[in-house]
């Protein structure tokens, strides 16, 4: 249905987008913080200049993520409309 | 287990989630910062105090020792601060309290459910309960605890809110007799293949940790209801996001940097000229004074003046070090305390991310700057936390080379302010250039294909910094200066003291003439600059205060001393960290360039004057 894109290659800062992430590279740090496979962030920010790119992690927390790591983690864009709660969320990902 | 094993209780949780809150409630004031051999981290110990009462009905006082862990995400480290935090576990304990961010409780749970394979009684604060709430998350305690089958108790640590509860809690913990009942079981289920819950660690690769992440999941879903009509984020939540995004997140961090330094030279100048000058010189040195001359009869010669006289001990160790040093350093750590403990600067590490990442860093490369600013050794120690060598060396070398501590910096205010306003700035875009430049040839000179490894950093919330933690913060660190920083510079005094007074000094000035006087045009009374510099880097500079210089001279001896060799601690912390051939090429070349570039300078101005 969704097309998988490179977490880099989304559209910058705009928060309303939500995305579901389907593939991390292997990094200890990364999966520590929580940044795994079937986690929602959105792009708070992506910074200019072979900056950072700015995620909030399940409406909960910030995690920065520099540029050649964000290229390698795949997301999917979950659709708007079924992001009225979290819950409902979470069944519209099970069906992705 | 041995009995020291038994006696720790140790103090876990997610970074920042406010383990040290608890620690200082907990322990009250006896805490010690202790240096944990070869790794990154400090962490704290204090006495935690159970009264019991024993068959006899006799009350008895034990003591446990209660450790403030470093922060952790995982008991699979991926750093040395982890590490250090999976070694505690590793080792055993007599409890454990996990703290837990309930506005960020499946994380949180993640890290308790590793903990909980370790099989010691455990007991979980389920803190910032106002942050959760706020953002309209609602947790179930009863269940939580059915699920972790171990105490929860929630808490707002920092408005000491459920502390009184933890403690009962824990010292129900402590009394217990067989501590098993209270090692906490959310596993336990889900193992029932292996009888003891140890033996699930041999089998904990990654296939372990993916069952404690959906585990983790799971008991979160269960308790957790969010309230979504709850989420509005309040000022500090909304002014923690403007500062990161690059428009007004870049001015913020220039007006938060000029504030720094604001608050830092304006306030230490005013508490110079308004207190300590006037209470040194008209109340400690004439007191010293009259001690040693009429009181003790000291006769007038070289041993009073040793004492009392202009480079007398009892009078420049007061001058300088109260006077002068004492004001810019307790300001300083006002400030970056209070910028540490707001969750401010990780801030700074992600918007310049990309600039530093040109010089060969990541971005937190520039909160090392800020720290060398206070001083370069807790810099260059927090410089183990960058993720390569490279890395390290590269801001190693910048912060020796081109960032003044702040005991130096107080003293070059000094010693320019007597001529224009200009030359400070001048001093300052030296120093910027010179950084730059040491970085960019550091990073070309070693290792130069590795590149900079991609940054992954936890953002904190924002928050105002809580008064107790953040007073105490600072008292640990004017006591760390007054004794690391003062006995060497005492030291000094004591040196520069003899070696004027004696008329030591006078002889070695000759034979130093031709590189003080015609290389770097500075009288040739100046290298005891270049002398104690070599102690204490304020040192290159004090001395030349009293000197007289005319404005030239005074940049060039600026500029020579922000170059100069770092103190003797910062040496031996370069030999500590990396390797003595490393110290002695960082001192030998800071000292060649702060003479070849001092001397051009001269000669360069002396071309137009």
């Amino acid at each position: 249905m969704n097309e998988y894109i490179s977490l880099y290659g989304t559209k910058k800062s705009d928060r309303k987008r939500e995305y579901i992430i389907v593939s991390v590279p292997d990094d200890g740090l990364l999966k520590n913080l929580g940044i795994r496979d079937e986690v929602r962030v959105r792009v708070l920010n992506r910074y200019v200049f072979g900056g950072p790119v700015l995620l909030r992690v399940e409406d909960a927390y910030t995690v920065a993520i520099g540029k050649d790591i964000a290229k390698q983690i795949m997301v999917s864009e979950i659709a708007p409309k079924t992001l009225v709660t979290s819950k409902k969320s979470r069944e519209a990902v099970s069906t992705i | 287990m041995s009995v020291q094993d038994n006696e720790k209780i140790l103090l876990m949780g997610n970074p920042n989630v406010g383990k040290s809150v608890f620690f200082t409630e907990l322990t009250g004031i006896h805490a010690v910062s202790s240096n944990y051999a070869g790794t990154t981290v400090n962490f704290m110990e204090g006495d935690f105090k159970v009264n019991k009462i024993n068959e006899q009905g006799n009350q008895s006082e034990k003591k446990y020792s209660l450790i403030d862990v470093p922060g952790t995400y995982s008991l699979n480290p991926s750093s040395p601060a982890e590490a250090v935090a999976a070694e505690f576990v590793e080792k055993g304990a007599r409890a454990v309290i996990c703290v837990l961010d309930a506005s960020n409780l499946e994380r949180n749970l993640c890290l308790a459910l590793e903990i909980q394979k370790h099989n010691i009684p455990t007991i979980y604060a389920l803190n910032l309960a106002d942050v959760a709430s706020r953002r309209g998350i609602t947790i179930n305690i009863p269940l939580l605890e059915k699920e972790l089958g171990a105490p929860v108790v929630s808490t707002i640590a920092v408005k000491k809110e459920g502390i009184d509860e933890l403690r009962t809690r824990l010292e129900e913990v402590l009394i217990q007799e067989d501590p098993g009942k209270y090692v906490a079981t959310a596993l336990r289920g889900g193992c029932a293949s292996c009888p003891a819950n140890r033996q699930c660690k041999q089998g904990d690769g990654q296939g372990g940790n993916r069952n404690t992440w959906s585990s983790a999941k799971e008991i979160a879903r269960r308790v957790i209801k969010t309230n979504e009509s709850h989420l509005n984020p309040g000022f500090i939540d909304k002014l923690g996001e403007s500062t990161m995004k690059p428009f007004p997140g870049i001015p913020i961090a220039i007006v938060v940097m000029a504030a720094l330094i604001g608050v830092v030279v304006g306030g230490g100048e005013a508490l110079r000229e308004l207190l300590l000058l006037p209470l040194v010189n008209e109340v400690i040195v004439p007191f010293f004074h009259r001690l040693f001359s009429s009181w003790l009869s000291i006769p007038e010669g070289v041993f009073l003046n040793i004492l009392v006289g202009d480079y007398g001990i009892f009078k420049i160790s007061f001058e300088w070090i109260i006077a002068l040093i004492l004001p810019y350093v307790f300001l300083f750590y006002v400030a970056f305390s209070f910028l540490e403990d707001s969750g401010y600067l990780p801030r700074i590490s992600v918007l310049f991310d990309n600039v530093m990442r040109k010089l060969g860093v990541q971005g937190g490369g520039l909160l090392y700057a800020i720290m060398g600013f206070g001083c370069a050794v807790p810099a260059i120690i927090g410089t183990r936390a960058a993720t390569t060598r490279k890395e390290r060396l590269v801001m190693t070398a910048a912060i020796c080379f081109a960032v003044p501590c702040i005991s130096q910096t107080a003293a070059l205010i000094s010693l320019t302010a007597v001529f224009s306003w200009w030359m400070m700035p001048a001093l300052a875009l030296l120093g910027i250039f010179l950084f730059i430049l040491s970085a960019l040839i550091t990073g070309k000179l070693i290792m130069r294909n590795e590149k900079v490894e991609p940054l992954i950093l936890e953002v904190p919330n924002l928050l105002l910094p809580e008064p107790k933690a953040y007073g105490k913060k600072l008292l640990v660190r004017m006591k760390h200066f007054m004794v690391e920083a003062e006995i060497p510079m005492m030291f000094a005094i004591v040196i520069a003291a003899v070696l004027k007074e004696s008329g030591v000094l006078e002889s070695v000035a000759k034979v130093a003439e031709p590189l003080v006087s015609s290389w770097l045009g500075m009288p040739k009374e100046a290298v005891i600059g270049l002398l104690l510099g070599v102690i204490r880097r304020e040192m290159s500079v004090a001395p030349l205060l009293e000197l007289g210089l005319e404005p030239l001279q005074a940049f060039i001896g600026g500029a020579v001393s922000l170059m100069y060799l770092p103190c003797l601690s910062v040496f031996g912390i370069l030999v500590k960290e990396f390797k003595l051939k490393v110290a002695v090429i960082i001192s030998v070349s800071t000292i060649f360039t702060a003479l070849f570039v001092g001397g051009l300078i001269n000669h360069a101005a002396r071309i137009f004057i």
